[in-house]
């Protein structure tokens, strides 16, 4: 393999990694082949240390770390509600924008629409929809790098499952005295579909998926433990 | 497994493990898997690294290590053992 491209490929290893084991992997890059298969193995293999670093390779005690230990209710409780206030902001803006862009004269942003208008809103159905998954996702993937006990990150599971479940936009231009548009969030259980609120069916939808790839995490470590 | 297999007939360094690895078992590691093994073996205490030649370095198996590719090895051979028994009465 080229001498820089090895080079390149050892920086994506955290440095603690780096410092180690650095010399001699680029080494084995520079004298082994370097097709495709090579770099992303190597690709592959670096996101992981990133993820799961080599246990007592990391000597260094990160102020992450120690966040996460400290203040474990500001990690994983007001850091995604902050996280999700934000993605919800984003989305009602967008709702909001698209609306005075796409549909000036209508009194509600939820009518049917095609075209560039289409792409625009679903762009922040998307964000709304996928932002407590989402975080929902790297409150796993923190729990999981710091092996965390599952208490803290389960509340913010719950926390986050519970605020996307009962989410609720609405929008109307009547609310308003001046007449223009409005966007605004509630938040609640709403009406009961098969004796389940539809919220808490939301929620448990939301808690599902965002705990999925922690779950398999846990399960292919114990697995590879019983091996 | 592999990397204690392979290291458990002398020392070696990275390229030569790779190429062993495929005479022992078929399969080619890929760089960043072997030595993503390597750390978190050596972290272990089941390998030891020799001082570097050139840019390469050597890595060799420990006496812990030892004794855990012989405790693995043996619980790999009662299970085959097992098995194949399990198929002749087929």
């Amino acid at each position: 393999m080229n001498s820089r491209l090895a080079h390149l490929l050892v920086f994506l290893y955290p440095r603690p990694w780096r410092e180690r084991y650095g010399a001699e992997f680029e080494a084995l890059l520079h004298n082994g082949g370097g097709g495709l298969r090579t770099w992303a193995n190597v690709v592959w293999s670096a996101f992981h240390e990133h993820v799961f670093p080599t246990p007592g390779l990391n000597t260094e005690h990160s102020q992450f770390q120690s966040w996460c230990v400290r203040a474990p209710w500001a990690m994983f409780g007001l850091a995604p509600l902050l996280l999700l206030a934000a993605a919800y902001f984003v989305a009602c803006f967008i709702l909001w924008s698209g609306w005075k862009i796409f549909l000036p004269g209508t009194n509600t942003p939820f009518v049917p629409i095609d075209g560039l208008a289409n792409f625009y809103f679903q762009v922040g159905r998307l964000i709304y929809f996928s932002a407590p998954i989402v975080i929902g996702w790297a409150i796993g993937l923190v729990a999981a790098r710091q092996r965390l006990k599952v208490v803290w990150p389960g509340a913010g599971w719950l926390l986050i499952a519970l605020i996307g479940g009962t989410a609720q936009v609405r929008a109307s231009r009547t609310t308003v005295l001046s007449g223009v548009g409005h966007v605004r969030m509630a938040f609640a259980l709403g009406p009961s579909v098969h004796g389940i609120p539809d919220g808490l069916f939301h929620g448990l939808v939301i808690l599902s998926l965002a705990v999925l790839p922690y779950v398999i995490w846990r399960l292919q470590k114990a697995l590879a433990l019983s091996d | 497994m592999l990397v204690l297999a392979s290291l458990a007939d002398g020392p070696k360094h990275g390229h030569a493990m790779i190429e062993d690895i495929v005479r022992l078992s078929g399969t080619r590691l890929g760089p960043g898997t072997l030595y993503g093994a390597i750390a978190r073996l050596e972290q272990q205490g089941w390998i030891e690294p020799l001082p570097a030649e050139e840019r390469r370095r050597p890595y060799r198996i420990t006496g812990e290590g030892l004794r855990i590719l012989r405790a693995k090895l043996t619980t790999l051979q009662q299970f085959s053992k097992v098995g194949l028994k399990r198929l002749e009465t087929l």
